[in-house]
Formats: C-alpha cells, structure tokens, sequence
C-alpha cells in the first residue's frame, strides 16, 4: 500500500509540472497576448511598458520565467495576478474554495441518491412504463446546457415566481459562507444544487440501469435467485456493487473536475465566487498567474479524485486488482 | 431635479440638511420626495470590478464615479447634472488660476483646514506626492507630462520640485509648464491628479486606496467580491459645488453577477443600482419600458463614438473612395437596431458626437440631400464608388469582439461589405486581446476593418480629432496607439495644431477650426462611425435625487433612499 | 429415424455453425420495434437537417446566415417588420417576432438579428450533428482501444497509460481552444494538422478538442470494465487454448465490454453537443455566421425572457436526438447480448439461432433449450 501511495505521489508531481509547463507554453504562444500590457496600466508610454517588462522579467528567457512563476506559486507563494496586481493569486483561491466545494458537495450528494434510485427503479420496473418514462426524464435533464438551465431556474425564482410563497424565500443570488449564515448558505445554494445535480442525474441513472441489467444476467447472480433469495436481497447484496464500477468511474472523474473549479458556467450564472469564476475571469481576462493556479489546483483534485476511485474499484469487484 | 441642484449651490445647504437628515437608515417614507434624507446603505451591482484600486493607474469610470466622493483635486467639474456639470470650479483650490507667464504657469492658493480620512492634515505639497506618483506608479502619463521634469522622469524616480513649486507655509501651489497647457484645468479635475497624502508609497498600492479628502472612505476593496466605502468623520464642506456632502451613510459595489440577474435585483428592491456601464440584455428591455419601472430608468446621450476604424494602410481601404463607399453602404439603422433601437442610440457620419464643444450635425454618407442627419444608405452611390475605385472583388477580414454585441456588429458590416462587392469574412477576438491587437501596427496585415468604441475623457475636441485621428498618435509596433486606422492628414493636422494653439487664447475660433477639422476627417472617411450611444441608469424604487452628469454620469452620493 | 427426420436435425444443427452471430443481433435488433421507432426518428432528425438548404430556398425564402434587422415578413396577411420597437414611454429595445407557426413565415420566429430561427435550427443540426457523433465516436474508439491495451496488459502500461489519461482530464481545455482559436483567426492561412487543413470556421476544431477532452471520461469506465473482466472463467480458458493476445483482446474481452461503450456513445453525444454549447458561450467553438443548436441557444440566452423558444427549439432538438440514439443504443445492447433477456416468444428455430459457437459467451442461455456446441 506504502509503494502505491509514493508512486501515486511521485506520478501526481509529474502529472502538475507537465500541466504547468503546457499552460505556460499555450499562453505565451497565443498571438496579441502581452502580460506588461495589463500590468502597466492603460496607455502606457512605451518607456513605462519596457520598464514594466522589465520589473516583472516578462524579458527574461522562458525557462527562467517558467521556474520564477512556480516559485512564486509553490514556495513563496507570493504570485501576483496579471490583471489585478493588488491580487495575490494563493489567497484569492484558498478563499474562493469553500464556495465550490460548498456547491460541489451537495451537488453530488443530490446526484448520487437520486441517480441511484432512478436507475435501480428502471432497471427493477423494466418491462413496465417507468422505465422508458424515467429515461425520458433523465435524457431530458442531461440535454440541457448548465447556463441555460441556471438562467431559466434564476428566471422562475428570482424574477417570475419569486412574488410567490414557492419562491419568496430565494435569497439574492450570491454565496454565504456556512460559518456566517447556515440557513443563508443552504437557502442560497439549494436551487444551484438542484441545477448542478439534474445534468448529472441522467447520465448516471443510465449507466446504473444499464450495469445492474447486465449484471442482473451473470451466472453468480442466477445462483443468488436459485437460491430463492428475493429480487431486492439479489439487487442490493450481489449486483449493486459490481454495478458501481462504471458508475464509480464516471463519479471520480466528473467530481474531482468539479471540485477542481470545473462548475465554472454554474458559478458564474449564480454568482457563487469559487473556483470556477475564478476560471472564467482568468480566461475572459486571459491573465496567467490565476489560470496557472486554478489548473493546479484542479489538476490536484483530478488526480486525488482518480485514485480514490483506483482503490474503490478493488473493493467494488473483488475480482479486480489493482495494479 | 431643479429643486435638488438649488439646494447644492446654495449656502444653506448644510442648515437644510441638518433640518432633514436622520442618522438612522431610511426615514420615513414621506410621499414628498423632494426632501432629502442623510442615511442607508447603497448598493451598486457591477458584472467586474475596476481592476487595481491606485487611483494613479486605474483609468475606468467605475472606480472614477466612486473616487469622486472619496478624494479631491485642485479643481472640480461641478457636482450637478446637466450642462452646467461640465463647468470647472474650484475644489481644493480656493479659485481657479489665469494662467500666467505665456499660459505656463498656474497659481493655486489651498484652502486650509482640509484634512484626510487618516487625520493628516492637507497642505500643498500633497500635491508634488500625487503627480510625481502619476509617473512612478505605471499609468497613463500624456496627461501631465507638460510640467517641467516630467520628461526625465521614470518609474523609478522622479523629480517634479521644478513643475510643482508647493509653498506649505504660504500655502501656495504652483505649476509650471514646459508649453502652454489649455487643456490642463481640465485635466487636473480627473482623479489623476486628486490630493492623496504625502507619504503615501511611490510605488503602486494595489488595491488600497489612499486616504483622501472627501465624504467618503475606502473601507475595503475585495475584487472578488465587494467595494465599501464608509463616511470620512473628518470631512465638512468648503465648497459645495465641487464636494457637496453625500446621503447615503454607506456606498457598497458588489462584483460577480450576470447582468440580467443584477436587473432582477434592482427589480425586486434587493439592490439600489445596476452600475450604469453593464450593458442590459436586450430581453430585459422591454419589460423596463412598462409603467411600473417609469420612475426607476433614466436614459441619456453618451458623447461617446462607436464605429469600424478602416485600415487606412492597406487595400482596398487605403483608396478614399472605397472608404466612402462603406460608409455610404453601411446600415446605420441596423446598426442603432443591435444597440438596442433609436431610443438607445442615434446614427452618426461624423467624428465628433453631439452635445460637444466645435459639434455641429454633418452627414454627407446618407440618401437624400440633407447632409445634416443619417436617413439611410445609399447603395447605388456606394457601389458606383466601389467600380470608381477598381476594389470590387477584394477579400475584407472584418474583426470585432466575440461578445454578443460585437458579434452582432461585425455580422451586419460583413452582409453591408458583401453588399457592395466585396468579399467579407469575419475576425471575432476575444475583449482583451481584441483592443491592444487593432493598434498594433504589426498586425495591420490581420485585417481591413476592426470594431472599436470611444468615450470622452473630458469635454475637449482634440480627445477625439487629436488622440483618434492624429498623426503623432501613431505609434508604430505598440500596443497603444490609438489612431487605430492610422490615419494621417498633414494638411489636417497643421488645422489640429493651429486649433489648439488658438485654444489658448481664443476658445470660440478654436472651436470653428475644430469644427472645421470635424468635416474634414469625415469626408476622408478614415472609420464607419455608426452611432453615439445612450445609457441607461436602472435604480431601485426607493432611490430619490437622480442627477446626470456628463462628465461623471450618474452622481451616486447624491442620490438620497427613502 | 427418417430421412427428412435426420436431415432437418442435421440443419439445426449445421444451421448455427453456419449463421453469423453478426447478422443474428441485426435481426434481434429488427424485432425491437421501439429500438426500430428510434431509429426512424433519428433518421427523420438527419433527413430534415440536411433538408434544411431546400427548406431555406423553396419554403421559407430566406437567407440565414445574414442579418435581417430591417427586414419585413408576413404574419397573418399583414406586413410586419422583422424586429420592433419596444413599447411604453421609453421605447427601449428592440423585439424580434415571436413564432408565427407559419412554416412559410418565420416558424419559430427571428433571433436578435432577424434571422429565421427554424431554418438555423435546421442548418444548425448538420453542425451539430457533425460534431457530436464525430467527437463522440472518435472519443470511444481511442478511449477503448487505450482502456483495452491498458486494462490488458496492466503493469507499466496501464499505469502510464492511465497517468496519461490523469494528464488530459486535467488539462486547461478552455485555454486551449481560446489559444488555438485566436491563432488560426490571426492566420491567414489557417493550421495544417498532419493530413487536416484547419482554418478558423472548421468544425474540425470544436470536433477534435471536444473529443481530446472526453477521452478519458469513456477510458476509465472501459478499463474498469476490462479489468473486471480480464480474470474472468472464459479469458483463462481462451489462454488455456493458446490464443494470442490480439485475439484475447478482440475476441474475448472486447464483446464484453463493448456494452459500456454502447451505453456511453449516445450519452457522450448529448454531452458533446452540448460541450459545444458552452463553447460557444464562451465564443470559441463554432464560428458565425455558421449556426449549430449550441450557438442558437447561447445567442437565445439574452433572448430568453421574451423570446423562450429560441433557446427551446434547439434544445428540444437535442433532447430528441439523444433520445433516439440512447433507445437505439439499449437496442443494440440487448440485439448484441444474448445473456439478456429475449422480449417476446421465442420460436424453437430462432432459439436454435441463438448461443452458437466462440463469438460471444460460451455460458448457457436462460429460458432457452441448450443447443449443443459444435
């Protein structure tokens, strides 16, 4: 366990300088993108913009900025953001963190529960009208795009409907840290858990049914019903588990990008100020210091994300061991 | 509107105040809105924040509405809306100076008993602090760099005891020029050069704002978050139509929401302000037209320009003729529709916008005869021009913004190009890269017509002829060069120059040569000027004592809640 | 025994050796009249997409790609502009029509340009179409082949291989399209990318970066899959017998864990159309005047509190679309896997069909006579 752990560690490190060395690589080869400029204020005079370049070594060799660039993020932790230099870079995400894990969170608690009952209901009511009607649903909410789904959901709760009782409780858009307001911070990410989670929900609902179905035809779980267990004991004891293998897959992968800053069009259509906008800001103002940082920061939760998952799978399916 | 800027200018404004004022939130809902209330909290929603807060480097209005209330310059524009918002008096200067020694040298006598949010009392040699900071700080210096040592100074030092001669015991302040400066007074009421204590660090402070002179403090600024200012204890009037007190007890910016959230917002009362630079979304329009929300919008004309700057140095743009074709051919009204239609904007030929000094209507690019007002193309002109010009069939890369107005824009002047014969594509950038990338004479082979926008820095012909049009405004392989259809007209230019030389002594002649200047570059045709556009303010029912000024837009301390 | 007696047992037993197990999952698929429903549905959705430059020319008479702001249109016998003025005191805005539910007319209506929204939608389903199948099928392909090689040879290679993977769901994506985007804008002559030529309107771009990013999102569960199976009875017996590696690969644990890919390749597309929405919220995906469902509905956000069904049509579309394609998926599923449960009677010929020989699971059918092997 101890070597997998290093490895994992030692391939994690590597996994966060190839990212680092490529985002620097793709920023500095975008044509008309010049750091002094936004550093040096609006019309500077070409004196100030040398000079500015100069303070700030954009006139150095790349190597050297690369390397600068990862002191100032890992070690000294000093980094300064290209279109606010007032902006510390560190502080300004640690801060926003709560915000996206708080959104990221309850999402997936919704997600998980519901697509595990809408896909355990469709694949026990198969043959029966559920089923394709359960599926409609769930396509009908991964056919949405997040932006327009939290639009129309700040339409109806914030505009339209929020005269009425149903709605009237929807605070002002924006995010509440639990530790000022508990009541505040559930009441103000409620609707954006529920919109978050209904992308989410189908996809993985699908998935389940599918799995269980499949699972459902295996000769071990023949032997379960020959036994005369009940269908419910065969479900929940022997194909549940196995089921969850493509389902824990897909979850790993989609919460770790999530957590990592990926809900970035979530946030930014309900004014939660993590990660993702962070994301969303840096690249609208394509400001390099807070891209580099969310794409670590990211890239981290990606891969812890993805080892949970690795070691989930050997006690998911015995049969799979992990390399 | 009348009776409120009555009060401002008059000396019993702080003994009528003390009479209405309440120190708690929101008095009582009287149906009398005339009467003005001290108190409450004022919320503004903005999409982004202004970037960094040193006022020596910020150059956005956002933060300028709000610096306004929390410092003071030598020199004001007055604290009214209207026209007369655009009259100089004085602020921190107890009058405005007449320029002596050839128009070089401007003697200012600072008022006492000034001071600071910090305690620190104000005296003149704040002043050398706060321009020598304008150079040490990145920022934009054209503005100051006529005062002696301002040539030799850097962001690494500088020297400005010879151009700002500050006499702390006379409490004199002196500036003086290399050359004469008409503009200058004007130039010395934007928040370049508001007092800020000596002391204060030579370097850029971020996003601390240092202390300043008045009603109003920074008491934070979080970029992701909010702005709050709190009142300043040590402020009190000097002179009310330049720093006349402010109402609201408290002035909050909030960043981060979509703007169609934030004109929920202001709907449902949850916030008092939509900031007046967010562009409403066009759906959100037309239920601000109702009854209900009469009260609560106000629209006003921008001296600003929006239009397609022509790439003057390649073909087939680099012939006059095919420029005045597109601009015959170009929709106008379509143009006005993208904006939002003829309430949100007004077509325009010509460079300098209405309501502007040397203004007068010119527009030779539309059908019929009268060559005062836009009334729609004219395309038989338009292509006569083309086949004129031998350009007909010529590739044209149109580029613009990838927003939606910028994609919109860029879409009609591609179907107004392809109309005329030639052959238009489209080049959408996205807003950050797109401006710098335009001026860059580097990237002129990039492209044939590119989108831009300008608004005023203060009220004088020479910000747009000069800065936009100009021949010493080229500056090639750079970034900023503002004359982005590098366009230079030396006959033009000797006008240019003769005009602001005659400013100094002849405003009235100078503004007929402005005039004059105005014509000549539209008939040259250098951009597509399509439209001077409106803006609308969106405040919350509770929000009494709108004023508009030209210079500021909307006076937010004066506005008062009920 | 009589001879026809004898020679009709020797057909039903010559009968499965000889019948392909391909073409018995096409006639089980046949039989599925829901799968069948969808299919025709889909096939609707591609046939009147690519109508769509009929529909503009012959029915509709309008051009869409090109603005129409100060055009007219008919509502009803009367002339009525394209887009109007906003109401009340302040006449702010300007509206485009609504639906006329004229399909000569403006159907669904105009956009903020004047455009006709139905025949963009149209148009818009060729791109989006494109994009979505294409990414979606060059992400399964190259996410099961990896997973397969991964999962296959383990060790080293997986590990790399699954690093590697790691490496690209992390990767700045966004970044990546906005890059490349504003260099092929800034080209004149666009990128060449090996036998590709992409210039800035290609839909290429969003198609390959789309793919790129999903990759794997369809690996790992493929892995999974194939680490499930890797140890199972059937594969050790397979080695028992000598077959090589590719063979193992293709012929033991491809079968079965290409019911995963087919239950992912239709969610994928839904998930890619869409990817390529938010792409063009963020203006990086496809180009104006190029129209697809995920750029009307981006340009239908600022649209959305007066004019909805810009923004519902597409999506309307779209859930359509993913709809046919995931019923037709469990279709092929079920035509493909004999273990599952057969709907409907079935006859003692077509249970004599079933269960032949190597191809798929030697494990004996439930609720069907055993045919003998061979």
């Amino acid at each position: 366990m101890t070597g997998f752990i290093l490895r994992r560690t030692l391939w994690t490190v590597l996994v966060m300088f190839v990212i680092t060395l490529l985002v620097f690589v793709i920023f500095f080869k975008t044509p008309g993108i010049d750091p002094a400029r936004s550093l040096a204020g609006r019309n500077p005079s070409p004196q100030v913009l040398a000079e500015i370049r100069h303070q700030f070594g954009l006139d150095r060799p790349f190597p050297v900025q690369y390397l600068v660039m990862m002191k100032k993020l890992f070690v000294t932790r000093d980094l300064v953001s290209y279109s606010n230099q007032g902006q510390q870079v560190f502080p300004e995400i640690v801060a926003a963190a709560p915000a996206t894990l708080s959104l990221v969170f309850g999402a997936a608690v919704i997600w998980v529960v519901a697509a595990i009952g809408m896909g355990v209901a469709a694949a026990v009511l198969r043959g029966t009208i559920f089923d394709p009607l359960l599926m409609i649903i769930a396509l009908i909410g991964i056919s949405m795009p997040v932006f327009w789904l939290g639009e129309v959901a700040n339409l109806i709760t914030q505009s339209k409907l929020h005269g009425t009782p149903l709605f009237s409780w929807v605070p002002p858009l924006g995010y509440t840290p639990l530790t000022q307001n508990p009541v505040l911070w559930f009441e103000g990410l409620i609707i954006p858990w529920i919109t978050l989670s209904v992308l989410y929900i189908g996809l993985y609902a699908r998935v389940l049914r599918a799995s269980l179905i499949e699972i459902g035809n295996e000769d071990y779980v023949r032997t379960a019903r020959a036994k005369g267990l009940t269908e419910q004991r065969v479900l929940i004891r022997h194909t549940l588990r196995t089921s969850m293998i493509t389902f824990v897959s897909l979850f790993g992968l989609d919460f770790g990008v999530l957590v990592g800053g990926g809900a970035l069009l979530a946030e930014v259509v309900f004014g939660i100020h993590g990660v993702g906008y962070l994301t969303y800001q840096s690249l609208s103002n394509l400001d390099l210091p807070v891209i580099m940082a969310t794409v670590v920061y990211g890239a981290f939760f990606i891969v812890l994300a993805n080892t949970l998952i690795d070691v989930a799978y050997a006690w998911l399916d015995p049969q799979v061991r992990i390399s | 509107m009348r009776f409120r800027w009555a009060i401002a200018i008059t000396a019993g404004t702080i003994v009528a105040l003390a009479a209405c004022s309440s120190a708690k939130t929101a008095g009582p809902s009287s149906p009398a809105t005339n009467h003005a209330v001290s108190g409450g909290t004022f919320t503004i929603l903005a999409n982004s924040s202004f970037g960094v807060a040193d006022p020596a480097q910020n150059y956005t209005l956002q933060e300028w509405q709000l610096l306004i209330d929390t410092h003071d310059g030598l020199v004001a524009f007055q604290r009214v809306g209207g026209v007369p918002g655009t009259k100089l008096v004085p602020d921190l200067a107890a009058s405005l100076p007449v320029p002596t020694n050839g128009g070089k040298t401007y003697t200012f006598q600072i008022r006492r008993g000034i001071k600071f949010s910090n305690g620190q009392v104000l005296k003149p040699s704040d002043f050398l602090t706060t321009f020598e900071r304008q150079f040490t700080v990145p920022g934009p210096t054209t503005f100051y760099s006529g005062l002696i040592g301002a040539s030799a100074c850097s962001t690494k030092h500088c020297d400005l005891s010879k151009g700002v001669v500050a006499d702390d015991a006379n409490y004199t302040l002196t500036l003086n020029l290399t050359t004469p400066d008409p503009e200058l007074l004007d130039q010395l009421a934007l928040p370049f050069a508001f007092a800020v204590p000596s002391g204060t660090s030579m370097k850029l402070t971020g996003n601390t704002v240092p202390p300043g002179t008045g009603p109003y403090k920074w008491q934070s600024y979080n970029p992701n978050a909010q702005a709050v200012l709190v009142r300043n204890p040590y402020f009190h009037v000097w002179n009310a139509a330049a720093q006349p007190p402010g109402y609201p007890n408290q002035i909050i910016e909030k960043y981060g929401l979509q703007v169609s959230e934030e004109v929920t917002e202001v709907e449902n009362g949850q916030a008092n302000e939509v900031w007046d630079g967010d562009q409403i979304p066009s759906d959100r329009l037309a239920e601000l037209n109702s009854a209900k929300f009469a009260n609560q919008v106000h629209v006003n004309a921008l001296t600003a320009d929006w239009y397609f700057a022509l790439n003057t140095k390649r073909p087939p743009f680099n012939n006059v003729l095919a420029r005045q074709a597109i601009n015959y051919a170009a929709n106008r009204a379509a143009y006005v529709k993208i904006a939002g239609g003829p309430s949100l904007a007004v077509p325009t030929c010509q460079i300098l916008p209405p309501q502007f000094p040397a203004y007068t209507p010119y527009c030779p690019y539309t059908a019929g005869t009268d060559h005062t007002t836009w009334t729609g193309p004219d395309l038989t002109k338009a292509r006569q021009l083309v086949q004129q010009s031998g350009t007909a069939g010529t590739k044209v890369v149109v580029n613009g913004t990838n927003d939606e107005v910028g994609k919109s824009l860029v879409a009609q002047m591609v179907a107004d190009l392809d109309a005329i014969g030639y052959k238009a594509s489209s080049q959408l950038l996205t807003m950050s890269i797109q401006y710098p990338f335009i001026q860059n004479s580097s990237n002129a082979g990039k492209w044939n017509v590119a989108w831009s926008a300008w608004y005023q820095d203060y009220p004088a012909p020479s910000d747009f002829l000069n800065v936009l049009l100009g021949c010493d405004t080229i500056h090639p392989n750079s970034d900023a060069s503002p004359n982005i259809a590098e366009y230079c007209s030396p006959s033009v230019q000797s006008q240019i120059d003769q005009a602001r030389t005659l400013g100094q002594t002849n405003t009235t002649a100078a503004d007929q040569l402005w005039t004059k200047v105005d014509h000549a570059d539209t008939d040259a045709a250098p951009w597509v000027d399509l439209y001077n556009p409106k803006q609308i303010d969106l405040l919350s029912s509770n929000v009494h004592g709108y004023q508009w000024n030209p210079q500021w837009y909307i006076l937010i301390d004066q506005l008062w809640l009920s | 025994m009589t001879a026809t007696a004898a020679t009709a047992r020797q057909r039903a037993i010559a009968a499965p050796a000889a019948r392909n197990p391909w073409a018995i999952a096409a006639r089980r698929l046949w039989r599925n009249r829901i799968a069948m429903a969808a299919l025709v549905l889909f096939g609707l959705i591609v046939a009147v997409s690519l109508a769509a430059p009929l529909y503009a020319h012959d029915i509709a008479h309008v051009n869409p790609f090109v603005n129409n702001l100060n055009g007219t249109t008919v509502v009803n016998g009367h002339t009525v502009p394209i887009m109007q003025q906003g109401g009340g005191v302040l006449k702010l805005g300007e509206n485009p029509i609504g639906p006329t539910w004229d399909i000569q007319h403006y159907f669904l209506g105009a956009d903020n340009l004047g455009r006709d929204v139905a025949t963009r939608l149209l148009y818009g389903g060729r791109s989006s179409l494109e994009i979505g199948i294409g990414s979606a099928l060059i992400c399964c392909v190259i996410a099961t082949v990896v997973a397969l090689i991964a999962g296959f040879f383990g060790g080293v290679t997986d590990a790399l291989l699954s690093r590697l993977m790691d490496l690209i769901w992390a990767f700045p994506v966004y970044l990546l399209a906005i890059s490349i985007s504003t260099v092929l804008l800034t080209r004149a002559n666009g990128m060449q990318l090996g036998p590709l030529h992409l210039v800035a309107g290609s839909l290429w771009l969003p198609t390959l970066i789309i793919a790129f990013i999903y990759v794997p999102y369809v690996y790992r569960p493929v892995r999974g899959q194939v680490l499930s199976v890797v140890n199972r009875e059937y594969v050790e017996a397979a080695i028992a017998q000598g077959a090589s590696n590719l063979r193992l690969i293709f012929s033991e644990i491809l079968p079965n864990v290409v019911s995963v890919v087919i239950v992912l390749f239709p969610l994928m597309i839904a998930t890619n159309i869409l990817t390529e929405s938010a792409l063009s919220f963020l203006s990086i995906g496809v180009q104006p005047p190029s129209a697809s469902w995920g750029t009307i509905i981006s340009d239908g956000q600022q649209l959305l509190y007066t004019r909805p069904w810009v923004s519902l049509a597409p999506g309307i579309m779209i859930v359509l679309t993913v709809l046919s394609l995931n019923v037709l998926g469990d279709g092929v599923r079920d035509a493909l896997d004999p273990r599952a449960k057969v709907r409907g009677r079935v006859t003692a010929g077509q249970a004599a069909a079933v269960g032949g020989p190597g191809q798929f699971s030697t494990a004996s059918v439930p609720d069907v006579p055993e045919v003998p092997d061979r």
